[in-house]
């Protein structure tokens, strides 16, 4: 068997529809999380609406999608963002296919890309987890779809594989790509590994005075070292994944797994960076195969 | 044929964000953000870490040699990348710079109210005290884009972004004359500084006052 034909039968293998089911549930809570908050916050004219309009800047004619509807104006946005919001929770059901998944990522990308001052890094990787469920049926169970097929919310279902397989890269990608970035003296183990210090006392994310960690300081140093190396070797979680019955991949992936929430959760408590914990975990059920799953759950 | 198109672009997909996703200077890829205090301090610290280590390097030839080194990959990325331009606007971009290096010179957002006898502070950044418009402020999207106009090249937003806070205070404080938003950036204090009870210096940069009376 020829390299390329293994790696077209990897492709075209199918499996549990599970994993992809709660990375689609998850995706549609973080799309309604994102939208939501800005809303909620009163922030849609003041961020995504021109100066001309009230907002706060000069915004242009907007992402492609925004300029074809006629620019950032109250009669753009607020439709949008009301197409943008019943796409999200119909993706969060379960409803409308992968047809529902794309335009999700059109209107949502369309309303965050509006101000390219006003976002982060979540916008991009929420935008990456959308388009995977272009890619691949998120709605095969856990979903209002397979109720009305089957009669059943969480039936046995088979869906191609590769679409989870990506969300486990893209995951893993960020991860590592963040970590081999982290050059500051700082960071890289060798130097006094003041980095998270420094970082929390930060006063745009903060969420409360972070002073006090100046007595605890050696844990800020061990949680700098740990946050680094788990980063730049995030790619050995993809690979016990792709390898399972490698001696010791198991606990490998449920080590990267538990620091990576205990990381999330941490950012969440300390500092404010919108959506990114959410979305983020929202990937992780990618990480776990359908058969660990089904032997967990006796479900999917 | 189905099956190998689909592995064909899977491959693809790896190809293009794995791409995107390799490291890159991006915004900070001008002189006016390498000649900022922590950006410097970061030379300072490499320079010395390398000379440790035996290497003959001096500070500036560093900093040239970097400037070289990025000027050159960010064109090639740019080239690279151009190929894969119309994939990445449905939402494949990937940029993941995520907190590269601690800023130890950050700013704090400050917006004051004149009322003919001085200023009074009515926001502070993280102020559980000076907290109007904290609602809006205090977002993370509002965060993101403060913290960017903290720095100097951001001067054409941090313009419109005072005319907005102009508008709101015009409303929210009839009485004042006038209104003052400003960064104050200072060094992060050590942990050392911290449990001395060390006071940072602080510096009130960009200064910008509208006028209440005839705000825009």
């Amino acid at each position: 068997m020829t390299l390329w034909s293994r790696w077209v039968a990897r492709t075209s293998a199918t499996e549990g529809a599970t994993p992809l089911a709660l990375f689609r549930i998850g995706m549609g809570i973080s799309v309604l999380v994102t939208l939501g908050s800005v809303w909620l916050h009163g922030l849609v004219p003041v961020l995504w609406v021109d100066q001309a309009h009230g907002g706060y800047r000069a915004l242009g004619q907007g992402p492609w999608l925004v300029a074809l509807l006629g620019g950032p104006q109250p009669a753009v946005v607020w439709p949008l963002l009301g197409a943008a919001s019943v796409c999200g929770l119909l993706l969060l059901l379960g409803i409308g296919g992968r047809g529902v998944a794309l335009l999700t990522l059109l209107t949502t990308k369309g309303l965050v890309d509006i101000n390219g001052h006003a976002g982060g890094s979540y916008d991009e990787l929420l935008a990456n987890g959308l388009w995977l469920l272009v890619l691949g049926n998120g709605q095969a169970t856990l979903s209002v779809s397979a109720w009305r097929q089957t009669g059943d919310w969480w039936p046995r279902a088979e869906v191609l594989a590769f679409p989870r397989w990506l969300a486990a890269f893209q995951l893993v990608l960020m991860y590592s790509m963040t970590g081999v970035q982290k050059l500051s003296v700082h960071w890289v183990p060798g130097g006094d590994a003041s980095a998270l210090y420094y970082i929390l006392q930060q006063p745009t994310w903060q969420r409360v005075d972070m002073a006090w960690l100046a007595w605890v300081f050696p844990l800020t140093q061990l949680a700098t070292l740990i946050t680094w190396f788990w980063e730049v070797l995030s790619p050995l979680w993809l690979l016990a994944m792709w390898c399972p019955a490698v001696r010791g991949a198991w606990q490998l992936r449920a080590a990267f797994a538990a620091v990576g929430l205990i990381l999330h959760i941490s950012i969440f408590v300390t500092m404010d960076v919108g959506p990114f914990t959410l979305i983020s975990l929202a990937f992780y059920p990618a990480m776990v195969h359908p058969w660990e799953l089904r032997r967990l759950t006796g479900r999917g | 044929m189905g099956r190998h198109l689909r592995a064909a672009f899977v491959l693809f997909h790896l190809l293009a964000i794995t791409l995107v996703s390799l490291p890159s200077v991006g915004g900070g890829m001008r002189r006016s953000a390498w000649r900022t205090p922590t950006v410097q301090a970061e030379f300072d610290a490499w320079t010395a870490r390398l000379q440790g280590l035996g290497l003959a390097v001096d500070r500036e030839g560093l900093e040239d040699r970097l400037w070289a080194f990025a000027s050159g990959y960010e064109d090639g990325r740019d080239k690279v990348l151009g190929v894969f331009e119309p994939y990445y606007r449905l939402g494949t971009w990937q940029s993941w710079r995520m907190f590269v290096a601690p800023h130890r010179f950050p700013a704090r957002l400050e917006i004051e109210i004149g009322e003919g006898q001085g200023w009074t502070p009515v926001y502070v950044a993280r102020s559980s005290t000076h907290d109007w418009l904290a609602g809006a402020l205090d977002h993370d999207r509002f965060r993101a884009a403060t913290f960017r106009y903290g720095w100097a090249h951001y001067r054409v937003a941090r313009h419109k972004f005072v005319d907005w806070v102009a508008l709101r205070a015009a409303e929210d404080f009839p009485e004042a004359q006038s209104v003052r938003v400003s960064f104050v950036r200072y060094r992060t204090g050590s942990p050392e500084d911290v449990r001395a009870g060390v006071v940072a210096k602080e510096k009130r940069e960009f200064p910008l006052v509208r006028s209440l009376r005839s705000s825009p």
